[in-house]
């Protein structure tokens, strides 16, 4: 986690951090989120949580302001990642993932060049990595996208490529 | 209970079979007496009242091809319907060949059941397919009791699992590997870089694929369980039209090894959610629960309260089916009690 990114609280020793987590929509996952903070030493100054704001796929984003020291705030991070707790934010920068695609086909004669352009133009999208397997027979050529994309859109983005792919007669093999 | 056996392919038999090895614990366990009154296939039937023997029944079949030639109570030429018609039972076990153009002859013979209030267990995917809601309302309107277990998945619990054990869920979506077929196909891609043409010739030479493969490699038989699973699992009314469909004939060892490069397998997924009827090649991370190998089924079921649950085991095979078969039955028998 980029402790970098923790703000110090005018000149004291106190940070402050912004979070934002994606929490199921079920009782008691809010109150297992918040525990361990205060365990470790942490202090909560803001939980916003709107139950009827949801994400993609379907669970809450909850933001939360924390105050404490370097050291106790990395810890807090820590457990939370331990727990399994989806972190979207931490002070405003949006997490990356990683999403694996494989196209079958034509691939060469379908322009490559461009699907990337394409994949690369969509907001919070970006190509990371591209492997090419040639086929004897062209039309069975097959080749591996490795996209980076901001946290929270791979579903839309998984749609996106689906499209794209058979727009130009591929097989599209999307992640599960 | 008098159970009257529509269909005696590899199904019929291994209830029979099931029945032959099962029949003194059911009596001990839960007071069940199973007796089969009626066996029908192509070539007519065997009827006794007072029950056939199911050791006899699979021995007639297996030594001549045809039911009717069973000794004393052979009955060459008729149908399942007039069976129905003329034969005093309690439950139907409808496993006839699966249709998915009509779903006939399975549909009329569940619809004559239900409208003698009969009681009914199948693994005939072709009329759940294609006339869910029809099926279920002539069932609740005439108060027949009607389980499908096996159309899903052969001994992979979730229907019944679903409806049961996870009473009190609402499921959102049910997403798995539906086939085994097409997963024996991927698995041994996977394993030996071979393609797709030789590996499914040998799953063929195996026994595993059938001669007319088309149904289970072009995603066919995935779908119609994924119909299933949206209507009775996800109260959904849907229809084999309404699944996108995309077969693994087109996986090709190129992409196979271009998964794994980065941990990846590819296999044939279904998935059914209020957003999404799908039945396609996907990439599921090796280690994954859907990583299984050979022809295991597994599918996992998102709750509200129990989060992700899965559920594994053997999709095809005469015994493993008769065993849901025979869940069904034994739910049934302890409902009347």
């Amino acid at each position: 986690m980029a402790i970098s990114l923790l703000k110090k609280e005018n000149g004291s020793d106190n940070m402050r951090l912004n979070l934002v987590l994606e929490l199921l929509d079920v009782p008691g996952q809010l109150l297992d989120a918040l525990d361990p903070i205060g365990k470790l030493g942490a202090n909560i100054v803001a939980v916003i949580h709107q139950r009827d704001v949801k994400t993609e796929r379907g669970t809450v984003p909850v933001h939360i302001t924390l105050e404490g020291d370097e050291e106790t705030l990395k810890r807090v991070l820590d457990s939370i990642e331990k727990m399994d707790i989806q972190i979207m934010e931490v002070d405003g920068v949006v997490k990356k993932e990683k999403i694996t695609t494989i196209f079958i086909g034509n691939i060469v004669d379908q322009d490559l060049k461009e699907t990337v352009k394409v994949l690369n133009n969509i907001n919070g999208v970006s190509v990371a990595d591209l492997d090419l397997k040639m086929s004897d027979n062209p039309t069975k050529s097959a080749s591996r996208i490795v996209i980076e994309a901001d946290y929270g859109i791979k579903k839309s983005l998984m749609e996106n490529i689906k499209e794209l792919g058979r727009s130009k007669g591929f097989l599209v093999i999307n992640e599960v | 209970m008098k159970l009257c056996i529509i269909g005696f392919g590899a199904v019929g038999k291994g209830v029979s079979r099931v029945i032959s090895m099962k029949k003194e614990i059911l009596k001990e366990k839960y007071g069940l007496d199973i007796s089969v009154v009626a066996v029908t296939d192509r070539s007519g039937a065997a009827i006794n009242p007072d029950g056939l023997d199911t050791d006899l029944l699979i021995e007639t079949k297996e030594k001549t091809g045809k039911i009717s030639e069973y000794p004393e109570y052979g009955v060459p030429d008729v149908t399942g319907i007039h069976v129905l018609n003329q034969v005093d039972y309690d439950c139907l076990i409808e496993v006839t060949p699966t249709n998915i153009d009509d779903g006939e002859p399975a549909k009329s013979h569940i619809l004559t059941a239900m409208k003698d209030g009969k009681d009914v267990v199948t693994s005939n995917k072709g009329p759940l397919s294609l006339c869910f809601s029809e099926l279920i309302e002539a069932a609740n309107s005439n108060n027949s009791i009607f389980k499908y277990e096996a159309s899903v998945g052969g001994a992979m619990p979730i229907i019944n699992f679903a409806h049961e054990t996870l009473a009190g869920n609402e499921i959102s979506s049910v997403q798995g590997i539906l086939n085994g077929t097409c997963n024996y196909i991927l698995s041994r891609m996977a394993n030996e870089g071979s393609p797709y043409v030789q590996t499914l010739n040998e799953a063929q030479e195996l026994g595993i694929a059938e001669t007319d493969p088309y149904q289970d490699v072009e995603g066919i038989d995935a779908a119609c369980k994924i119909v299933i699973l949206a209507n009775s699992v996800l109260n959904m009314n849907v229809s084999l039209k309404d699944v996108q469909i995309e077969g693994i004939s087109r996986i090709t060892p190129e992409s196979i090894s271009l998964a794994k490069k980065e941990g990846f397998l590819i296999k044939l997924i279904g998935e059914a959610s209020h957003n999404n009827l799908e039945v396609s090649p996907r990439l599921v991370r090796e280690g994954s629960p859907f990583a299984v190998d050979g022809t295991l089924n597994v599918a996992t079921l998102r709750t509200d309260l129990a989060d992700d649950v899965t559920v594994a085991g053997k999709g095809a095979g005469s015994i493993e089916t008769a065993s849901a078969i025979l869940s069904d039955i034994i739910s049934i028998w302890k409902s009347s009690l």
